[in-house]
């Protein structure tokens, strides 16, 4: 042997290259990495968000309709009535337009329901049992999650049926009640105890805590707030939560002609579009300028497209009666901008007097918790049950969320502090804490996504779509639900379009874009790939190449 | 979009490129390509650095150092001593800088089109001698800067492509490397039509000689594309044009304010660039 080789030249190749170590060469290393999605930080309910999206896109909508639930058992309700901060995030916002996230929600959630999915039965049971007080969205979430970790649940809620202000006060229009009844029928087949038609006071409370190992109070906010120039006339001034929920019952409370409502957010934009339902005619009177009044824009457009007149930045100063009819006598109004967060001063703006005609006047102005035989119970604050940061109440055991102890009154925040809650109780009853939701190694400490992130090369530019409505006129003229789900091609089109933010596709993309050859696939990793240490020279093409900002950068020091 | 490339690993790492070079990336893609069954030719350049350090090599396959002038007339002789020896097979491939193309190997690939030779030769264009410390070639672009064109080439990039097209051999195209899945396919393309002289010119970003961050060569790449300044096509037999990338309408000004080798640039260098960028593609976009 030695002999022949002594006879090879000395310019000829006598290995390769591959024995050299380059790696090191650098100071810094790309890793692969699961992180953080803003659409998934700006999620109440703690979605995750571009996991489930990807499995749509991937068409495995029983899949994406599992990771879901995993933190919202009520995706098609949420798909209804979410207010959406992931959109608000949303990375493809700067680029052209935030994925329909909302509208991706809703389909994944009919589709479950028309398919018939269930959830499956709890692995383990155990003996403790957990009382829950309020069958609304906080109480749902928190008696789901309590039975998938097999804690035993029972449900008490005042009303017939389940879902509190889903079942009772959204309109039918905007959330039909069969939407409603499928998704919160498989929370109670997961075998959940409900006990309903019954309203519990504080005095029950000590019962209930000998009977119970923990208590999660979740009855929401149901005392109506009043101006104090309306008169007391419950013929012609009306609650409008009173009277939402006699129109979810069937037997809507006598209106006049004339209808002005009073009030600028969600409840008062649900009871105009009732009311002109029922045939009436509809105002709406509020306070705040149409920009910053409390209703989202998509739903006062809607009212106001339907029909609806709206009188925005003005109030009320007085009012008269004149035979069968109220006169309403109004003033413009500006917002100070002195006050502080959270106060509202208006400003009346002389010279803009207007008047009125009503002959029904119905309040929307707010609701807080009725509080008062619980309030020797629990330490109340702020016209709330005070809770701390795992929503314990003052009261050992005892645990609340949803509007009943928070100032939040949205669906999804009332989904995902029952979660929560769920997780503190669990902790409560001896369980470890809940794992952090966010799956991958590291990916809690690192920051979102941005979309300076985002190697927009990969993503050809492609129009939001969002879910067609049924037009004014004929929506107007019914209950029927006015939002048309997504197509399956649109929804396919919107899965498309999310970016997958900070969630590697395999795209392979750093495996191609390495001068180097330092990465390659590993189908023993979580995150599919390996960097070869020893040859990367730490160029970063792959991290700049990677279309999802799948992948930090380690400094290294020698 | 995920990239389908079918790794031979013909190419090794530990390969001496600098960190992030688009040559190197280009020569992954090419010689992966290619295959085994392969013979590359390779001047003097960046690309000879890379092959590897004697006597270590880079390329699994024999690679022949000839002269900086002799590449396509060196290719040519190992193709038809291939021939005379029975193999018809074995693919010649000469991978040379633009400085061994456009200037110093320009008359041996001329006479080897010419003659239509059997053989595949890639320029690996980074417009500029680099290797020896960024000089100019005549494929530097107008006003960049280089180490022997301090204040700016004063002459426009020499047209290679249209130069090889008008040679009518049987294939020409242009590549670069933020599009890996096109030139890849093109070598496929060249490998498949023999029998003649089979040119493609790559746009390969040079991090020290254009002045960019090691991690943006393929960015860069795709900007000098979609701002018009090199056009992806192919020409088959002189004569019948496919446009495969084209300017997007990105201004010249994305693509250069990114590199220092224009960072002298006044705002009428820019709009003269631009003039130039239109020009040149009027008179290519006729031919699709
Ligand atoms: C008309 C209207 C429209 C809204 N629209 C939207 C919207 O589009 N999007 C959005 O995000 N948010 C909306 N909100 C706010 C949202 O509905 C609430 O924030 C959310 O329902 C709070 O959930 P919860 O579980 O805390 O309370 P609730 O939904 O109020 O549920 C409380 C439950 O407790 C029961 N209960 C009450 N007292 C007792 C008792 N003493 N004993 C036993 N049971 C009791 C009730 O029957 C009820 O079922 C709307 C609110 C209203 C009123
Ligand atoms: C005839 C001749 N002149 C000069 C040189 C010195 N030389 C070696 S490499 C090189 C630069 C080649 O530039 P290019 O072909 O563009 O390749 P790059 O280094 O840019 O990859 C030069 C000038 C030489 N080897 N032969
Ligand atoms: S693009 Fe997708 S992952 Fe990124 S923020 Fe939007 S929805 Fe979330
Ligand atoms: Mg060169």
């Amino acid at each position: 042997m030695a002999g022949i080789e002594s006879r090879v030249p000395s310019i000829w190749t006598t290995g390769w290259t591959d024995i050299l170590n380059t790696g090191t060469w650098r100071n810094a290393i790309a890793v692969h990495q699961k992180r953080p999605a803003p659409c998934h930080g700006g999620c109440p309910v703690d979605g995750e968000i571009p996991v489930w999206v990807q499995q749509v896109r991937n068409e495995d909508f029983k899949a994406a309709w599992e990771t879901l639930v995993e933190n919202n058992p009520l995706p098609a309700v949420i798909g209804r009535t979410c207010h959406r901060p992931c959109e608000g995030v949303c990375n493809r916002a700067e680029y052209d337009g935030a994925v329909s996230i909302n509208a991706l929600e809703q389909y994944v959630g009919d589709l479950a329901i028309r398919k018939g999915w269930v959830f499956p039965v709890p692995p383990i049971e155990l003996d403790q049992h957990v009382a829950v007080i309020g069958g609304g969205p906080a109480g749902l979430s928190c008696a789901y999650q309590l039975r998938r970790k097999g804690f035993r649940v029972t449900l008490f809620d005042a009303n017939p049926e389940l879902g509190g202000v889903l079942r009772y006060g959204v309109p039918e229009y905007r959330l039909p009640k069969k939407t409603v009844a499928a998704e919160t029928r498989r929370i109670v087949d997961l075998g959940v105890n409900v006990i309903s038609g019954q309203k519990l006071t504080g005095k029950d409370l000590g019962k209930i805590e000998q009977e119970y190992s923990a208590i999660f109070i979740a009855f929401g906010a149901h005392r109506p707030k009043s101006l104090p120039q309306f008169p007391d006339d419950a013929d012609r001034v009306l609650d409008g939560i009173a009277f939402l929920r006699s129109v979810r019952l069937g037997s809507p409370a006598e209106l006049g002609q004339k209808v002005v409502v009073i009030g600028g957010g969600s409840v008062a934009m649900d009871v105009a579009g009732s009311a002109l339902r029922l045939g009436r005619q509809a105002e709406i009177i509020a306070l705040e300028g149409r920009e910053v009044m409390p209703a989202p824009e998509d739903e006062i457009e809607d009212v106001v497209a339907e029909g609806v007149r709206l009188i925005d930045g003005a109030m009320v100063k007085t009012v008269e009666a004149i035979s069968k009819s109220l006169r309403l006598h109004c003033i413009k109004v500006k917002l100070d901008p002195d006050t502080p967060i959270g106060v509202i001063r208006p400003l009346e703006v002389s010279g803009t007097e207007f008047t009125l005609e009503a002959d029904t006047v119905i309040l929307a102005v707010g609701q807080d918790p009725e509080l008062a035989d619980w309030e020797d119970q629990v330490r109340v604050a702020k016209g709330m049950v005070e809770i701390d940061a795992d929503y314990r109440t003052s009261r050992q055991g005892i645990f609340a969320a949803g509007d009943v102890a928070s100032a939040e009154r949205f669906v999804s925040t009332a989904v995902g502090e029952g979660r929560k809650a769920a997780n503190s109780i669990a902790q409560y009853l001896g369980q470890p804490p809940a794992l952090r939701d966010v799956t991958a190694i590291g990916a809690a400490q690192e920051p979102d996504v941005a979309f300076a992130d985002i190697n927009t090369f990969y993503f050809p530019p492609r129009d939001r779509s969002e879910r067609d409505k049924v037009a004014a006129e004929v929506r107007k003229a019914s209950f029927a639900e006015i939002r048309l789900g997504l197509t399956d091609e649109q929804a396919l089109v919107q899965a498309t379009r999310c970016f997958s933010c900070g969630a590697c596709l395999e795209c392979d993309n750093c495996v191609y874009f390495c001068p180097d050859m330092a990465i390659v696939k590993d189908s023993t990793s979580p995150l599919y790939y390996k960097v070869l240490e020893q040859y990367c020279k730490g160029c970063g093409c792959c991290l700049e190449e990677c279309p999802r900002g799948a992948m930090g950068v380690r400094e290294e020091t020698k | 979009m995920s990239y389908q490339i079918d790794e031979q690993k013909i190419f090794n790492s530990g390969h001496a490129a600098c960190p992030g070079c688009s040559e190197a990336l280009a020569i992954r893609f090419i010689i992966n390509t290619l295959g085994s069954d392969a013979i590359a030719v390779v001047p003097p350049s960046c690309i000879a650095i890379i092959s590897g350090p004697q006597p270590l090599s880079s390329m699994r396959i024999p690679v022949y150092q000839t002269t900086l002038e002799a590449s396509a007339a060196s290719a040519a002789g190992i193709k038809r001593a291939l021939l005379s020896k029975g193999n018809d097979h074995t693919n010649v491939v000469a991978i040379a800088g633009d400085g061994g193309t456009y200037d110093i190997g320009f008359q041996a690939l001329s006479a080897a089109a010419e003659r239509n030779e059997d053989i595949i030769y890639i320029c690996l264009d980074n417009e500029g001698y680099m290797n020896t410390g960024s000089q100019k070639s005549s494929a530097t672009p107008s006003r960049a800067y280089t180490t022997s064109t301090p204040a700016g080439k004063l002459t426009p990039k020499k047209n290679m492509a249209a130069i090889m097209a008008a040679h009518n051999i049987p294939y020409m195209a242009t590549a670069t490397t933020g599009y890996p899945d096109d030139l890849a396919r093109k070598v496929a393309r060249a490998m498949k039509i023999k029998g003649g002289l089979r040119f493609i010119v790559v746009l390969t970003p040079c991090l020290t000689g254009w002045g960019i961050p090691d991690n943006a060569g393929p960015k860069v790449s795709r900007l000098a594309v979609e701002s018009g300044v090199f056009p992806l096509y192919e020409v088959e037999n002189g004569q019948s044009y496919t446009l495969n990338y084209g300017p997007k309408g990105l201004p010249v000004a994305d693509y250069v304010t990114r590199q220092k080798r224009y960072r002298h640039l006044s705002a009428e260098d820019i709009e003269f660039i631009q003039k130039e960028v239109d020009q040149n593609w009027e008179r290519l976009q006729v031919k699709f």
